[in-house]
């Protein structure tokens, strides 16, 4: 299933929070280590307004905080928000162009028609 | 026990254990007398206090030889499983698809866990060089007289443990799909192939009907029969292989009868005779010896007589052919089989907190398998089919669903997006590994899509991948047009290894590329022209705006 705020880190693409009509936590196994070593690969102020959009900023700070690798609570915030909340339907936009990518049963179709290829 | 007089005659030394086995059969009903007439060979058993039990309660731990069918090309990383789960060192049939190692039965339940493996079995006998003779008469004889000659013992407990243990496991769901089937029926023709040799894998039909044939009338159990061997026989005489029988069925009344049957592969040129007449006349004689019944399709025993040239090894199964799909309820086309996305994936060495990319995922099978065996890393799964999305998030629910019956956390590491592989919606340098399944150009796509897809997927693949320590894991039937590509791509991909492989019988390669530390669009080579005279598709301007981001 397709995590929105995960795949934003990733993505180049902005989020329409408003248009999330479809959300769902679920659970996945806890790993502090994996979570950690993700976060420097994050554009963590793109996740933190990802997650504000959602509604479930739920205490992630604006910035990062420094020696998060041992605050467990932190990890977990981060683990939530990265790995267990998940779009069913909803849309990513893309804040250059505007132009919206659909998400249906959880997968965003980022397919590009033929005059923007 | 027919084998157990034989085998105390010819193996002496290994005798001691026959005493615990002997007493699980001692509540046998004295029915079975009528049997002993066909087994000439009666010699006195010691008598144990043991009560009848089954199978796993046997407390002796002995030693076996295990053998593993694998995809051809993977043995050495089947080999890395068996060391890194089960810490027992494997000889390698190399490129056969098959690898040997020893355990002690207390381990048994361990080796399905490998996930490297497609089939398992334990071996009976192995000869390393083992002596035809030179009519097929002759050497069909031979084998006939093998079948009461081997040291069975070993291997039947093992069998035994094995249902006892599979029972405890559950029925295995067979995976339904269109297109499932079909797959079972190419890939037995891929285990044991080798490139040049020829192997004929003979089984169920011609084994079965020339067995029946054969086969002596069923055995009514009478009491009038057993004249001819009443004075050999003790109490514990009565110990026949019907008593065996009656044990594995468990609580079924009265004696039942052991259905089997053989499966014979064969390869070299040097033969007198076929795999099909070698199944048949083994098979016979093993009917006789031990007075199973052949059966085709319901059988609870499989026995194994794989010939590769002066190699011979018997076996008896110890997993149904069902076993390659794990993973996979919602088939495509070209579903890859589990073991074979397994071995891709091992090859590549997935690290913690790895970005792991399938960007023509087709069913997802490589991404769901990466994400059930290293969750350390996260995988993103993406095609641009619509059923093959469809597909890869419906074999994603399966999964969960039967991860959360089971009680464990059901999410998985995994997410699935539409998208154009030549557009990947990702940024720059952010993926560790990619691993894929190119379209091979034969059931689906074509060779000329091939020449126009490959160098601008390639490019893309190198785009986002992390320079220096990127890599990608690639599959291809297509390895004249997959090589080309590569080799116009020097600044970016750097060929580290290739592994020959037999995918539904067709020759391909897995290609483990490393990303070289160039950086994308400095590239000296950074040219976008496809492999013919053609424009190409995408626009520069677009491609820059991508990497700014």
């Amino acid at each position: 299933m397709f995590c929105i705020l995960r795949v934003y880190a990733f993505f180049s693409s902005g989020l329409c929070g408003s248009q999330a009509t479809e959300v769902r936590v679920s659970e996945v196994e806890f790993n502090p280590n994996f979570v950690s070593r993700m976060i420097p690969t994050l554009d963590w102020s793109a996740l933190v307004q990802a997650a504000d959009g959602l509604g479930l900023l739920q205490g992630l700070p604006a910035e990062l905080v420094t020696d998060y690798e041992k605050n467990e609570d932190f990890l977990r915030k981060v683990h939530r928000v990265l790995l267990e909340v998940e779009v069913l339907e909803g849309c990513l936009q893309c804040p250059e162009s505007g132009r919206e990518f659909p998400i249906s049963r959880g997968v965003p179709n980022m397919l590009l028609n033929e005059d923007e290829a | 026990m027919v084998f157990l007089s034989i085998f105390s005659r010819y193996i002496p030394a290994s005798c001691s254990h026959w005493e615990h086995r002997s007493a699980a059969y001692s509540t046998m009903s004295s029915q079975d007398s009528s049997v002993w007439q066909q087994c000439p060979l009666v010699v006195g058993v010691e008598t144990s206090s043991q009560s009848a039990s089954d199978g796993e309660t046997d407390c002796e731990v002995i030693t076996v030889t295990i053998g593993a069918t694998v995809p051809t090309g993977f043995e050495n990383t089947a080999a890395e499983e068996v060391q890194e789960k089960i810490g027992a060192d494997a000889t390698i049939s190399k490129d056969r698809g098959r690898i040997y190692f020893q355990i002690t039965t207390d381990k048994l339940s361990q080796v399905h866990h490998l996930r490297s493996v497609d089939n398992l079995f334990v071996v009976v006998e192995e000869y390393d060089n083992y002596q035809f003779r030179d009519s097929k008469e002759e050497t069909l004889e031979d084998l006939q007289k093998l079948a009461s000659k081997l040291p069975w013992t070993n291997a039947l407990k093992v069998w035994k443990l094995n249902t006892s243990l599979k029972k405890k496991r559950g029925p295995h769901r067979r995976p339904q799909g269109p297109k499932g089937k079909g797959r079972r029926g190419r890939d037995f023709r891929d285990r044991g192939k080798a490139n040049n040799d020829v192997v004929e894998t003979d089984t169920m039909e011609t084994v079965t009907s020339e067995i029946e044939k054969l086969q002596l009338e069923p055995q009514e159990p009478t009491a009038g029969q057993g004249g001819g061997v009443g004075e050999a026989r003790t109490p514990d005489l009565e110990n026949s292989p019907l008593g065996e029988q009656q044990e594995v069925e468990g609580q079924e009344p009265g004696p039942k009868v052991l259905k089997f049957r053989v499966t014979c592969s064969r390869a070299g040129d040097k033969h007198s005779f076929s795999s099909n007449e070698a199944a048949r006349d083994f098979g016979g004689a093993v009917q006789d010896f031990f007075q199973w019944k052949a059966d085709m399709t319901k059988f609870d025993i499989e026995v194994l007589l794989n010939i590769h040239n002066v190699e011979v090894v018997i076996g008896i199964a110890l997993t149904e052919e069902s076993l390659h799909r794990r993973n996979i309820t919602h088939f495509g086309p070209t579903t890859l089989r589990s073991t074979l996305c397994y071995g891709m994936l091992r090859l590549s060495k997935p690290q913690a907190s790895d970005v792991i990319l399938d960007p023509m995922c087709g069913t997802g099978a490589i991404p769901l398998e990466g994400a059930i065996e290293w969750q350390q890393a996260f995988y993103l799964a993406g095609d641009n089919n619509d059923m093959a999305v469809s597909r890869t998030v419906n074999n994603i629910c399966h999964i969960q669903k039967k991860r959360l019956d089971k009680g464990s956390t059901p999410g998985l590491p995994i997410d699935t997006v539409q998208w154009d592989l030549c557009h990947l919606p990702m940024r720059t340098s952010s993926v560790d590994i990619i691993i894929t399944d190119m379209p091979f150009g034969k059931r689906m796509g074509s060779r000329k899509k091939n020449w126009d897809l490959y160098p601008p997927c390639l490019r893309e693949m190198a785009r986002v991948s992390r320079p220096g320590s990127g890599k990608a894991v690639i599959l291809t039937q297509d390895k004249k047009c997959f090589q080309k590509a590569i080799s116009r791509m020097g600044g970016l991909w750097r060929k580290h290894h290739t592994v020959w492989v037999n995918v539904g019988g067709l020759h391909a390669g897995v290609f483990l590329l490393k990303r070289t530390a160039g950086i994308f669009g400095q590239t000296p080579e950074d040219v976008r022209e496809p492999l013919e005279e053609q424009p190409g598709k995408e626009k520069p301007a677009e491609e820059r705006e991508k990497e700014v981001k």
